[in-house]
């Protein structure tokens, strides 16, 4: 016997609606046209007002920043629940967080306080306050009003127009008292009619800058998009000085005191070497040559340093010291960074720590601020070159570099100097994948010979995911991806490489028979000869931002095909050759003698397909599919 | 990965409270030296046999203890869990590289403090033999959930030694019944040594026993007058990883152990445990008898019930036959005391309303299984309908000669009227004779009610099993495609009985597909006809439109996502519709109908013809992979169960199709079956196909005819036809 009460749990506020909280058929009237304009949101902001003052606190001799939000919000769908949320963490305070109905009168909605983690940190201070709220019905609203109160300007760097929820109205308002210096950058303004305007408050002496916009789409919930800071309109806000009592106080006026603030932090560390000495040499005691050195220590500090990181105040700046990272095995960007380079100079070469933002960011180092970089590696000089290294790349060969480091600016540590420099752009070439099949038809099947490569990003992507399986089950998997868990691939014979081998050419050798590929009605023969059909399904129909790849493709496939005795092919598809600035997708039929030729190479250039490009892009997937479709027919000769 | 070590479960009602840290300290030393200790025989190991070697990891030891006692008068309960763990790769590595744990809180349950202490220790074992103790005081974290630590100093190669112990204070009680404990010996590694004890003080009441193999439990200390201490135990060496195959029931066939402890102050109190207790706390209780359970259940099924809604129901009505009357008294109890009250929860918790004012003063709503049985026998009782009450075990606890642990039962109400009327389920979909597919066909005992009034005697029963055609499910599919060959239009048409039915009701069905169609049925009030204020109920009436209309919303969308799944396909265009809810009667069946297109995914172009892979509405069927083909366990499925496909696909204009030998199977033996036909009659080609389940169980000697069908269906899959131009 078995009693289930099990009831639909979607909801859990724990405020009763108020009365005369209820639409006004006016209300409920706009929020059906608001549908209309955003078919895929349930909720509007009909207002969001930022409205940000300073302030210096002689205690802590710190610009504080007061961050005032008010919202109204309106359901457009039938119903909508929703967790009203903010962040803020150790360097912030949350002064206060509260609700209104439309009567203005006071919501007594429960709001918790949490800690907030996310996957990319073991620990971190972030937190959130956050409410359930409900909409019951269409045109139902609330005013959403909170304080954040950032307690060092330094860390307040940037205000976006966009939230998640569409936004009919938006005003950004900043108070800039005349004894703070302040740079506000307009970012990603063009194709968004923003207003601007400044007045003078003798009162408070100081310059009241207004943004004002109107009719913004929520932030697009997409995949391997760009970063925000590329997409979305927003304030970059650079804190360059204050005076205080007639003295000036410089904060980070250039990105010599960005440097100069990073470089404290650096000294304040005590490093002690001696802890890994003996692996030290015992890492380069039988290396040939100086490279060799560096490729151990590096390729240890891959193997044996898990990425596990601490964001806790301060150490989401400062690194923690190479003794400790090397006894814990165990550290962040920046103490296995940190790590490399001490054991680096312990083997007696110049290492250097070494700022940078990745591809998510949008900025340089001629932007002196804390939102500029999010990642640290080590730079060694090396022959007169700078080799950079990043112990969190598992399976980067020396001298390679991953693609969410190329082209970015670095900024590298020179004394209490600096110097900036670019990780190299590597070809798509780095990267190639090549598959080769000769084939035979063996009643319903094709049956030969692959042979795989992989190399840069590639192999390593590959060798990460294999090396992190457990032992008896990495022949399974490794057969499993040969034949996709497809019932119709029988794999046989596989042959590798070595595959903990980061630097050379990864292969694999394998027998395929691919059943159910060939089908024989009446007389003829039809072939679906393509199995895999890379980006047959890539059609970027909804999207609204560039599509990045995370990493420079390049894929070239060769199926062989030898006919069968007395059949000849019925007619030889069509392939296509397109070639643009961002990708290349080859495709081609060749007859020679009994043989047919099917080759292909997909090149992602620069590992990104651009929101201007879909059209073009979907066109030729089309072109690609109708390819895909089409079945090989053999007749009889 | 974070690996959650904590093997019990901990309630989290109130914040930490911290103890005295000294007094805590000094408890850990304690702790510590009781696992780590000079005395410890695995101190030194660092070996694994090489049999292992291609492991990713292995247990030097695992060994578990278990401590229930009395010091002073209040109830306690201890685990400390030892495991020396040898990490073999990378993967083992990123397994241990964190742990996840709560720390000791205080809580109050039932009005009593219950104290809960948890410590952890870990050391890491460098190939070299240096030990890493971590201070894991030092190295935590906390954050809202509980504590975790990263493992410093982890490598490959590595062993991680940890301990935890947990400790839980009830407080005082004169009855005390703890969490009864099921497990495999094995583990996800291999083990090399497992180490069991169970210590408790001798009025403790125990009821243990190990299954399939697994060795069987001994004393080794012996309560004396100035110690009432007595500990058990048993060992186990190289214990094989667990590997747990499709269709498989782990407590049925591999190494594993059960039991539960008791603590009853005196013979009163003993009668009012709900379990079954050893005659005397000195022995262990192994297995439990036909009337052990007689004992235990004669005083708790006494009929008992407030009927004056029945009553009220069964006023002017007659009935041809006993069995109508015990049916429909069944549905009208399912109305009155559980759909008639769903509305009420949705509003409470979509906070539209406070409901529960609207259904009375005492609304009755039954909390336990028991209850129910013995609301619905004082109905039987009232109107002098005999009945027994069977008690069973489900299919993956074992057999019910081997039965040990009161949770391990369940319950089903036999009617003995003209046909026995069997009554399991009690929740909206539940129909009579509708049993478990987990009891059926199993051994099970029947408590005899003498004429309605008490247990009086217990007999060993065979529960009736269902038949493969009973528990069935049909698809009438119907395709048409576009004149551009650019997507196919389908039409489903899904029909389904027996214990089918029964998930399908439960991933398909909202309350409101049901709930309606109860309150006219038995003439009852929908929640918002119940509210009598104008003004509230068109405020209500509002917003639960808003929200039927977004659950709606979400059906349609979880149901075709359903859908799309099943053949992993993109589909378009979806709407479903429910035809019949089929919760009246094992006959009933439950239908609905859907309709959606899909792409050219299954059109192949072939110059001017077209292939077209109509194995593939089939759906998704099990695809064998080489390792399970060489299985070696026996199969336990969950019931019998056939499935009937009827595809029709309208021939588009000008053409005609060839291929039809590629949609004929026939593989039919013992265990099962699939067959198909094909055939054109005019413009329409009509596929026939049957796939079934003959048994809910089969020996695994019967394995390779259960492959020759399961493969036949899943060749069918691939099966391609050619629409050719005319």
């Amino acid at each position: 016997m078995r009693i289930l009460l099990i009831f639909v749990l979607l909801f859990a506020g724990v405020c009763k609606a108020q009365k005369n909280s209820d639409p006004t058929p006016e209300e409920i009237n706009e929020a059906k046209i608001l549908k209309i304009q955003y078919p895929n949101d349930d909720l509007v902001l009909l207002e969001s007002k930022d409205y940000v003052t300073f302030e210096y606190n002689k205690n802590k001799g710190q610009v504080f920043v007061k961050h005032k939000l008010d919202e109204e919000m309106m359901n457009i769908a039938s119903r909508t629940d929703i967790k009203k949320h903010m962040f803020y963490d150790g360097q912030s305070e949350i002064s206060n967080f509260g609700l209104k109905y439309r009567n203005k009168k006071t919501a007594y909605f429960h709001v918790k306080d949490e800690a907030f983690s996310v996957e990319e940190f073991f620990f971190n201070d972030a937190r959130v306050k956050y409410t359930l709220l409900d909409f019951p019905v269409q045109g139902y609203k609330y005013f959403f009003e909170a304080t954040k109160d950032i307690f060092d300007i330094k860390y307040f760097t940037s205000l976006y127009f966009t939230d998640a929820y569409p936004i009919t109205k938006k005003e950004i308002t900043l108070v800039v008292p005349k004894w703070l210096q302040l740079e506000i950058k307009e970012m990603n303004f063009e194709g968004y009619q923003i207003s601007k305007k400044i007045t003078f408050d003798a009162d408070q002496n100081a310059d009241i800058i207004t943004y004002s916009a109107s009719n913004l789409a929520a932030v697009y919930d997409e995949e391997q998009s760009p970063g925000p800071s590329y997409i979305y309109p927003h304030l970059l806000i650079l804190a360059k000085s204050y005076v205080h009592e007639g003295e000036q106080f410089t904060l980070f006026n250039e990105t010599k005191d960005l440097y100069k603030w990073y470089k404290s932090l650096v000294d304040s560390m005590a490093d002690e070497p001696s802890i890994f000495k003996e692996k030290v040499a015992e890492l380069t005691e039988n290396a040939q040559t100086d490279e060799e050195k560096i490729k151990n220590i590096y390729y240890w500090i891959q193997d044996n340093i898990r990425y596990i990181a601490f964001e806790d105040g301060l150490a989401g700046f400062k690194p923690d010291e190479s003794q400790n990272v090397f006894k814990k095995r165990y550290g962040d960007c920046k103490g296995m960074a940190n790590l490399t380079k001490q054991m680096l100079i312990a083997a007696g070469f110049d290492a250097r720590l070494t700022w940078l933002g990745t591809k998510r960011i949008a900025y340089d180092y001629s932007i002196p601020s804390l939102s500029v970089d999010n990642h640290m590696i080590c730079t060694v000089f090396y022959n007169g070159k700078k080799i950079y290294l990043d112990g969190t790349e598992k399976f980067n060969p020396f001298g390679e570099y991953a693609e969410r480091i190329q082209g970015k600016q670095v900024m590298i540590e020179d004394g209490d100097s600096y110097i900036l420099e670019t990780v190299p752009i590597v070809a798509p070439e780095i990267n190639k994948e090549t598959h080769i099949f000769n084939a035979k038809i063996n009643n319903n099947a094709l049956e030969g010979d692959v042979s795989l490569t992989y190399a840069g990003e590639s192999r390593a992507s590959f060798l990460y995911a294999f090396n992190n399986l457990r032992t008896e089950k990495k022949n399974e998997a490794l057969e499993y991806f040969l034949n996709r868990a497809d019932r119709n691939m029988l794999v046989n014979n596989i042959e590798t490489s070595d595959l903990e081998n980061r630097d050379d050419q990864l292969s694999i050798n394998y027998n395929l028979k691919q059943e159910n590929a060939v089908s024989a009605f009446d007389d003829e023969i039809y072939i679906n000869l393509d199995y895999y059909q890379e980006y047959g399904k890539w059609l970027f129909n909804e999207r609204n931002t560039d599509y990045e790849f995370s990493h420079k493709e390049y894929l070239s496939s060769e199926i062989n095909l030898e006919l069968p005795e007395g059949y000849k092919i019925a007619e030889l598809p069509k392939g296509i050759d397109v070639n643009t600035k961002n990708y290349k997708i080859f495709v081609d039929f060749e007859l020679t003698e009994n043989i047919l030729r099917y080759k292909k190479v997909f090149v992602m250039k620069n590992a990104v397909v651009k929101k201007s490009n879909f059209k073009e892009w979907n066109e030729t997937i089309k072109t690609l599919q109708s390819i895909y479709n089409q079945q090989i027919i053999l007749v009889k000769d | 990965m974070i690996k959650n070590i904590l093997g019990i479960a901990f309630l989290l009602l109130l914040p930490t409270i911290a103890f005295a840290q000294s007094k805590e300290l000094k408890k850990q030393l304690e702790i510590k030296n009781l696992v780590w200790n000079e005395n410890d025989p695995y101190r030194n190991v660092t070996d694994v046999p090489e049999t292992w070697n291609n492991e990713s990891a292995v247990f030097i030891v695992k060994s578990i203890k278990y401590i229930y006692d009395r010091p002073g008068n209040s109830i306690e309960y201890t685990k400390i869990e030892r495991d020396r763990i040898k990490l073999l790769d990378q993967a083992a590595v990123t397994e241990y590289s964190e742990l996840k744990y709560t720390e000791g809180n205080v809580f109050y349950r039932e009005m009593s403090r219950v104290t809960n202490t948890f410590f952890l220790g870990i050391k890491v074992i460098k190939p070299d033999g240096e030990e890493i103790e971590i201070d894991v005081n030092q190295e935590s974290v906390s954050n809202n959930e509980g504590k975790k630590i990263a493992i410093p100093s982890l490598e490959k190669g590595d062993i991680i030694d940890y301990y935890f112990y947990s400790h839980t204070i009830v407080g005082e009680n004169d009855l005390y019944q703890y969490k009864p404990v099921e497990s495999t010996i094995g583990d996800n590694y291999p083990i090399v040594k497992f180490n069991f004890s169970l210590e408790t003080e001798d009025d403790f009441f125990i009821n243990f026993n190990t299954y399939n193999g697994a060795p069987k439990l001994q004393q080794i200390v012996t309560p004396t007058k100035k110690d009432k201490k007595r500990v058990y135990s048993f060992e186990a060496d190289n214990v094989e990883r667990n590997d747990f195959p499709r269709w498989f029931y782990p407590l049925v066939e591999l190494p594993s152990y059960k039991f539960q402890v008791l603590f009853a102050r005196s013979g009163k109190y003993e009668n009012k445990a709900y379990a079954f207790i050893p005659e005397e706390a000195n022995m262990v209780k192994t297995n439990v008898s036909q009337e052990e359970i007689f004992n235990l259940y004669e005083d708790k099924f006494r009929p008992y019930g407030n009927l004056g809604d029945v009553e009220r129901f069964l006023k002017n009505k007659t009935f041809a036959t006993q069995e109508e009357k015990v049916k429909e008294v069944f549905y009208y109890i399912r109305h009155a005391y559980f759909t008639n009250y769903v509305e009420a929860f949705v509003m409470d918790e979509s906070n539209i309303m406070y409901p529960f004012e609207l259904y009375g003063n005492n609304p009755i709503i039954f909390q336990k299984d028991e209850e129910f049985v013995r609301f619905f026998t004082a109905f039987l009782k009232d109107n002098k309908i005999d009945y027994e009450i069977i008690i069973g075990t489900q299919r993956f606890n074992g057999g019910i000669k081997d039965l040990l642990l009161e949770s391990n039962i369940n319950f089903i109400l036999k009617v003995n009227t003209e046909t026995p009327v069997y009554i399991e389920y009690f929740d909206p979909f539940a129909t009579p004779n509708q049993i478990s597919p987990m009891l059926e066909n199993t051994n099970a005992y029947a408590l005899k009610v003498v004429k309605r009034k008490s247990i009086e005697d217990i007999e060993t029963i065979k529960l009736p099993i269902s038949n493969y055609r009973e528990n069935n499910a049909t698809e009438k599919t119907e395709l048409t495609i576009n004149p551009d060959f650019s997507g196919i239009s389908i039409n489903r048409f899904l029909t389904y009985n027996g214990h089918s039915k029964m998930d399908e009701q439960e991933n398909i069905m909202m309350y409101f597909d049901y709930v309606y169609e109860d309150h006219t049925k038995f003439e009852t009030e929908p929640i918002l006809d119940r509210v009598r204020n104008k003004k509230d109920k068109e405020k209500y009436k509002n917003e639960y439109a808003a929200l039927l209309k977004k659950l709606k919303e979400k059906q349609q969308q979880d149901v075709k996502e359903k859908t799309a799944s099943e053949y992993n396909l993109k589909i378009d265009n979806y709407s479903f519709k429910i035809l019949k809810n089929g919760r009246f009667g094992k006959e009933d069946a439950f239908e609905y109908t859907e309709d959606f297109t899909i792409g050219n995914d299954l059109i192949k172009t072939a110059g001017q013809n077209y292939i077209l892979d109509i194995g593939k509405m089939l759906g998704a069927q099990v695809d064998l992979s080489n390792k399970e083909k060489g299985r070696t366990n026996n199969i336990y499925m969950s019931y019998p169960r056939s499935f009937n496909y009827n595809i029709t696909l309208n021939i588009p204009a000008g053409y005609t199709i060839s291929g039809l030998e590629n949609l004929v199977m026939n593989v039919e033996n013992e265990t099962g079956g699939f067959i198909s036909n094909a055939s054109v009659n005019g413009d329409k080609l009509t596929v026939e196909i049957q796939k079934f389940y003959k048994h809910n169980y089969e020996a695994n000697a019967n394995w390779p005819k259960m492959v020759a069908f399961l493969e036949a269906a899943s060749q069918f899959t691939q099966a391609k036809i050619l629409l050719k131009k005319v």
